[in-house]
């Protein structure tokens, strides 16, 4: 349940075992505490509401105020099927509103998130305060507008042998506790499928997340669903427990007091809304009746929560975690921080192919012809003519705003180009999308560290390794990861390539420099590419990484395709058979590490005019 | 690291944890069939756990903040007088329920209040806990009958009793009457019928007319009620309805589209606050004194709040007014013993709520019983009682008061003979005309039990 | 219902609600724009300068003093809030900005319910601006006619500040690139706090203001603040005239609206947002890349 690992605990069920335990011991121990069946029933209304924003939310990073629609909707559908319409079954009406609020959240999702961060906040809220106002007046005939439905009856269940009827306080109980079960237990399986794991790249970074191969938007629109659902469900829940549902349902602070449960009980951890949840609803009444505080509640709670977003980022359960953390000592074995000196392997590519070429496609994997990019006034790529054959290794080499990582840009399409054509394997490529072209076999490895930080490094690889093996969307919502075919295999032998197996459980934020720049490297080679694109790996390297980094990358290149940006044309001249030369937006020249050396065209365009040729 | 999942220990989880769960369903059905009965009666509701001890608990949701706030601290404070007066026997109590000595068949009453802000899932949830805990015997509060109406159906699934607090809308003993609730106070249709003739009266027939109106049930109500009567008999025309959100503050659009309907009489259907804002703003726009402004559901502190000079004039329905002590002792009492404990005159809330207990504490009385099915028979009986606005009985086909509707003219600052002097009570129109037939608004009482 | 006076009196009115509104959301958004901070307590600031305000004038009885009074404490406030939280939360995911000035929000509503209790309090005009005015084709209360004067000054005020002198450029350089103002030498810290606080002003101002036309109330600044978002998108986050154009397209949409439909006046709002954020999220006047 812990949304920065993607891999299991040692002990898969343990979590799901002491939910069951205390949720089936809360009805025996804390009557003692003088708690109340209806706040234990609330808490569990909201724990369960919050499970589907946690998702949302905790894992996925999209903060939406606007949940207060979805819980409105599933929990008016529910009411309405039951009160007017008379329909019988409490259960299958849940269903039924859980079904409609998932169905508007997708709709929802689509307007919202096209946009994301503050604009997509914005959004949300919008929608909460429209949806309030459709309820309230429009749509009042079927709503009851600020009256609400009153009269929403308690479920029952015919088992047959026995008849239980879920009435209200503890008797109405064991049915919330295991609504909440079951949400928890299927929640904690989508966390940890790939669908999940997929869920929390695009939390640490959404724009490598896409370019790895993960169509980002499928699986945000899947998050915003999920979500949905459980607010659906939860609102149904909402109207059962009070025998009324009501019009606050849908107000904006219904969302907002979403956002702070979850956040002061610990985002990202499936169960931080139900410990938001008790501490809000215990406060609300432990400070309104016993310390006859009035409405005062509320502001010791506003303050409870800024205290913790300032301090406690993972709220309450992340510092009782971090505590025991403290408490216990650190019990890994750490790697040495200075990485040993490694030792570059022979290449294994018969062990991990790159992409099979279609049809069989001879020919050069990579043909762009007239590449153009203006920015404005500004033309960043002029008419570029440029092939690469299948196994080549080739440099690109060119002054400061030569324009190469613009061309690189274009080739993974990043960016549209403004004129001209890309055929990459025999295929047009022009315009695609990164997350297409990835799935193609073009990959890119970023001149900046484009990686996800709070991740291992193993969890990292494991991310690009899940989009070439399940394609660039999958509903795999209920799998477990390790019952993906072929991923620890991948995993391991990117690791090996790359020389970081021995750092495989270590996060990012705890990688040396070098190492970082092996795992982007990794990244994109985890998912076999046809072509690999190399955006300046040497950067901020000092000589003796860079020895090694190249003496890793020609053991890359062995059976690889690859396209190389370097200042460093020293160890570029090693690596590259080819080199081609870009200034001021167009090729210059192209031709073996020698020619270019000798050519005075690219003398001139380096160092501004030179006389003495070597 | 192998990682084989078993599949059998979550199934088991799974269904241990289901199993277990029905079966803590048990106790608490155990617990309830092997409660000690009571006349023979088995246990319904907080009874008779509820009323074991020496005390007897009411739970008050009541708005302190919000919109409405100023309404609701006042009806708590007639509440709280009433309480204070019934435990000890007080003259004025047992002038309306005579059986009552001390206390509630000798039980002392408690009230535990907590805060709705006008909003039904707060009332909702604050009452469910006093149910649980408090095991209170009585619910009531509402200044907003969205509360009113979702404490009615709180009310009958739990088989608790609730009166209401102020509740202006037809539907409370409308379409969402129940048989565990009872309403004192008048409402949209008898107000509508009360001040129609008034109105007529006093301005004449085929005027046009403007509405502000808050836009929720309450408000939709009273205008459609208030407009019918007026365009039916008198051939006024409403020439502009004028919806506004719930807590509006900014009244300018709609008092633009109001200044050029071409209305001539502006009838403000807001309540609390927003008829404050919305009445200021009206002055502040010329439209009035330019259009005669009418308050059909009169608002308390209104007229302390918007000053004599806006007031003056305006005819408005209401449930009672201090200076009917003049013509009731009932009303010189209950004003008298409220000023001296309170230090102003009561305004119709604190009336409305004193009443309430008072009608509750003679029902129960005459029941000899605490038993909600036989205190409800008690109401039901349409039994006589003597209030500050005369005789009343209740409705038993939809427990609705049957009691007159005040109407009052705002007097001229000079005329005001202390400074709490606002309004003329012009005429006590008799309640039983101005009803509905019981069946008309959809009533359907539920079950006794 | 649609008449030509009325379309003229509403054109008015939308004028005058856009005024205050273009005010506010200036301060908005050259928060937003300079720090990359979405001010979620935006509302309850304007809520506090109205309180701040309410309180000096109650002593000392003078309207001017109150503007005063309202305007600096929030000023003070606004750096005071900066220097102890916002500061720290640059570097945090913008999610985590989001929630703590949505939380600081919720505990300034609080505390003036707490000191204030909830009853909404009555601030009166100057007694030059009361009364009402015959403007040929209605009547407008003089306040409100006055009120759009003094927004229309306070936006020059700001403009001027903006565009004429070393501050405000430093500012606008600020808001296209805050890491190159910073390379160049220049304190951005101090550009940011002097930014949060003037931000912060210009809401404590227009809450005093507008209290004669509403009165105050704790909750006050809940409705403001999802007004301002609107006209902070349809007009450009990070840019001043686009505040002041977006509140004047804001103001009109809601008084149009209610000729026609008064309960959808506010709806409207956020369908034209909505539409914004979908067709053009850089709004009419922002700049590309903003998002």
């Amino acid at each position: 349940m812990n949304a920065d690992r993607i891999y299991t605990a040692r002990r898969p069920l343990l979590v799901e075992a002491l939910t069951a335990l205390a949720l089936i011991a809360v009805p025996f121990v804390l009557p003692f505490f003088d708690a109340a069946p209806n706040t234990v029933n609330r808490i569990l209304v909201w724990g369960l509401f919050g499970i589907g924003f946690d998702i949302l939310f905790g894992y996925t990073g999209l903060l939406s105020f606007g949940q207060s629609a979805l819980y409105g909707t599933g929990g008016f559908v529910a009411a309405y099927l039951l009160t007017r319409a008379g329909f019988p079954h409490v259960i299958t009406a849940l269903v039924i509103g859980m079904v409609a609020a998932a169905v508007v959240g997708y709709l929802v999702g689509l307007v919202a998130l096209r946009r994301t961060g503050i604009y997509f906040a914005m959004i949300t809220i919008a929608i909460a305060e429209v949806f309030f106002f459709v309820e309230f007046n429009p749509l009042s005939e079927w709503t009851g507008g600020e009256n609400g439905l009153p009269g929403v009856p308690t479920p029952s269940l015919d088992l047959g042998f026995a008849q239980l009827k879920f009435t209200t306080g503890w008797a109405l109980y064991p049915f919330l506790a295991a609504c909440y079960f079951i949400g928890i237990v299927i929640a904690l399986r989508v966390v940890r499928s790939p669908v999940g794991a997929v869920l929390r790249a695009i939390r640490e970074n959404p724009l490598r997340a896409a370019a790895v191969g993960h169509d980002i938007h499928g699986y945000k629109l899947t998050a915003f669903v999920i979500a949905a659902a459980y607010a659906g469900f939860a609102g149904g829940l909402l109207g059962v427990m009070q025998a009324f549902m009501p019009p606050d349902a849908f107000m904006f602070e219904t969302s907002g007091q979403l956002v702070m449960q979850t956040a002061i009980g610990g985002r990202g951890t499936l169960f931080g809304p139900l410990v938001g949840a008790s501490v809000w609803l215990f406060l609300q009444d432990f400070l309104q009746s016993t310390l006859n505080l009035g409405a005062t509640w509320k502001l010791v709670l506003g303050l409870v929560f800024v205290v913790l977003v300032c301090f406690l980022r993972q709220g309450i359960i992340g510092g009782l975690r971090d505590l025991y953390g403290l408490v216990r000592g650190k019990r890994r074995a750490e790697a040495p921080v200075v990485p040993t000196v490694p030792t570059p392997r022979a290449a294994s590519g018969t062990s991990m192919p790159a992409h099979e070429l279609p049809n069989g496609h001879t020919g050069p994997v990579l043909l762009a012809t007239n590449l153009t990019k203006h920015y404005g006034g500004l033309a960043a790529n002029e008419d570029i003519d440029f092939r690469v054959d299948a196994g080549e290794v080739r440099g690109i080499i060119g002054p400061n705003g030569a324009g190469k990582t613009t061309f690189f840009k274009m080739l993974t399409c990043e960016v549209p180009p403004t004129a001209g054509k890309i055929v990459f394997k025999g295929r047009d490529i022009t315009g695609k999308s990164v997350t297409d072209v990835c799935q193609l076999g073009l990959t890119k490895s970023y001149q900046v560290n484009q990686l996800f930080n709070r991740l291992t490094v193993r969890e990292n690889v494991a991310i690009a390794a899940l989009a070439a093996l399940r394609g660039k969307f999958r509903l795999d919502l209920l799998r477990g990861l390790s019952r993906v075919e072929g991923l620890e295999e991948r995993v391991e032998q990117t690791l090996a390539l790359v020389n970081l197996t021995q750092r495989r459980d270590t996060p990012v934020a705890e990688l040396a420099y070098g190492e970082k720049r092996r795992l982007e490297i990794g990244l994109a080679l985890a998912s076999s590419p046809s072509l690999l694109l190399l955006d300046e790996p040497l950067a901020g390297m000092s000589p003796r990484e860079r020895v090694e980094t190249v003496e890793l990358l020609k053991s890359i290149g062995k059976g690889r395709t690859m396209i190389v940006i370097d200042h460093d044309i020293d160890s570029l001249f090693e690596l590259a058979e080819r080199v081609t030369v870009l200034q001021e937006g167009r090729v210059l020249v192209e031709g073996t590490p020698d020619e270019i050396k000798r050519n005075a065209a690219v003398q001139e365009a380096y160092l501004g005019g030179v006389n003495g040729v070597h | 690291m192998d990682r084989k999942v078993s599949f059998l220990p979550r199934r088991r989880v799974l269904s241990a944890g289901l199993g277990l769960a029905g079966g803590l369903a048990l106790p608490a059905y155990v617990r309830q069939a092997l409660a000690a009965d009571d006349n023979g009666h088995p246990p319904i509701g907080t009874w008779p756990e509820g009323v074991k001890g020496k005390e007897v608990f009411i739970g008050v949701a009541v708005p302190r903040t919000g919109t409405y706030a100023e309404q609701g601290e006042d009806e708590l404070k007639g509440w709280q007088l009433a309480v204070e007066h019934i435990n000890s026997g007080n003259e004025l109590i047992r002038k309306i329920s005579p059986k009552t000595k001390k206390g509630v068949q000798g039980k002392e009453l408690k009230l535990v209040v907590a805060d709705s802000a006008a909003k039904p899932n707060d009332a909702v949830q604050a009452e469910q806990r006093f149910i649980t805990e408090n095991k209170v015997i009585l619910m009531t509060g509402s200044t907003s009958s969205a509360v009113a109406v979702a404490m009615n159906k709180l009310a009958q699934r739990e088989k608790v009793l609730y009166v209401t607090g102020i509740s202006g809308s037809n539907d409370t003993t409308g379409k969402d009457c129940v048989r565990y609730g009872f309403r004192q106070n008048f409402y949209g249709e008898t107000a509508a019928n009360a001040i129609g003739p008034v109105l007529l009266k006093a301005y004449g027939k085929g005027k046009k007319m403007a509405f502000m109106t808050p836009d929720y049930t309450y408000g939709h109500t009273v205008t459609k009620s208030t407009s019918e009567y007026l365009k039916e008999h008198g051939g006024w025309q409403m020439v502009t309805n004028q919806v506004s959100p719930l807590g509006a503050t900014d009244y300018s659009s709609y008092l633009t589209n109001i200044a050029n309907s071409g209305a001539e009489v502006l009838l403000n259907v807001n309540w609390g606050r927003d008829a404050v804002l919305s009445t200021q703003q009206a002055k502040q726009f010329g439209v009035i004194p330019k259009m005669k402004l009418v308050i059909p559901y009169q608002i308390p502190f209104l007229a302390k709040n918007i000053g004599a000079e806006l007031a003056e004039g305006v005819y408005a329905a209401t449930d009672f007014w201090w200076t009917l002590e003049d013509k009731y002792p009932l009303a010189k009492t209950f004003v008298d013993a409220f000023r001296k404990k309170y230090g102003y005159y009561p305004e119709w809330g604190a009336e409305n709520a004193y009443m309430s207990f008072a009608m509750w504490a003679d029902a129960v009385e005459n029941a000899g019983t605490f038993y909600p099915p036989d205190v409800i028979k008690s109401y039901e009986a349409g039994r006589k009682l003597q209030s500050m606005v005369g005789e009343v009985y209740f409705r038993k086909e939809d427990h609705q008061l049957v009691r007159p509707v005040v109407i009052v003219r705002g007097k001229a600052p000079k005329a005001m003979r202390n400074k709490e002097d606002f309004w003329e009570v012009t005429e006590i129109v008799p309640g039983a005309g101005l009803m509905q037939k019981p069946d008309a608004f959809g009533c359907k009482l539920g079950e006794y039990t | 219902m649609i008449t030509w006076a009325n379309f003229g009196s509403q054109l008015f009115n939308g004028l005058a609600l856009g005024a205050l509104l273009a005010l506010i959301a200036s301060g908005l958004t050259i928060i937003y724009g300079t720090l990359g901070v979405l001010n979620l307590a935006h509302g309850a600031m304007f809520m506090l300068g109205g309180y701040a305000g309410y309180l000096a004038w109650q002593s000392s009885g003078s309207f001017l003093l109150g503007v005063a009074a309202g305007t600096l404490a929030l000023g003070v406030l606004g750096i005071v809030m900066e220097r102890l939280v916002i500061r720290y939360f640059y570097a945090r995911p913008h999610e985590d900005q989001l929630l703590v000035t949505f939380g600081l929000a919720i505990v300034f509503v609080e505390l003036v319910r707490w000191y204030f209790s909830s009853d909404s309090k009555t601030v009166q005009a100057p007694a030059l601006l009361q009364g009402i005015t015959n403007m040929g084709f209605m009547f407008y209360p003089t306040y409100r006619l006055a009120v759009v004067g003094i927004c229309a000054v306070a936006l020059l005020v700001l403009f001027l500040v903006l565009y004429r002198t070393r501050l405000g450029m430093i500012v606008r350089a600020g808001i296209e690139d805050s890491v190159m103002v910073d390379s160049l030498g220049i304190n951005i810290d101090r550009v940011f706090m002097v930014v949060f606080g003037i931000g912060a002003m210009a809401a404590g101002f227009a809450g005093f203001i507008n209290a004669p036309i509403v009165s105050l109330a704790p909750e006050i600044g809940e409705q403001i603040l999802v007004q301002t978002f609107v006209v902070v998108v349809i007009g450009g986050v990070g840019s001043f005239p686009g505040a002041v154009l977006g509140g004047l397209i804001a103001g009109e949409i809601i008084s149009l609206t209610s000729m026609v439909n008064p309960g959808y006046a506010y709806v409207m709002l956020f369908a034209a947002m909505t539409l914004v954020l979908m067709i053009r999220p850089r709004g009419l006047l922002g700049a590309k890349g903003r998002e």
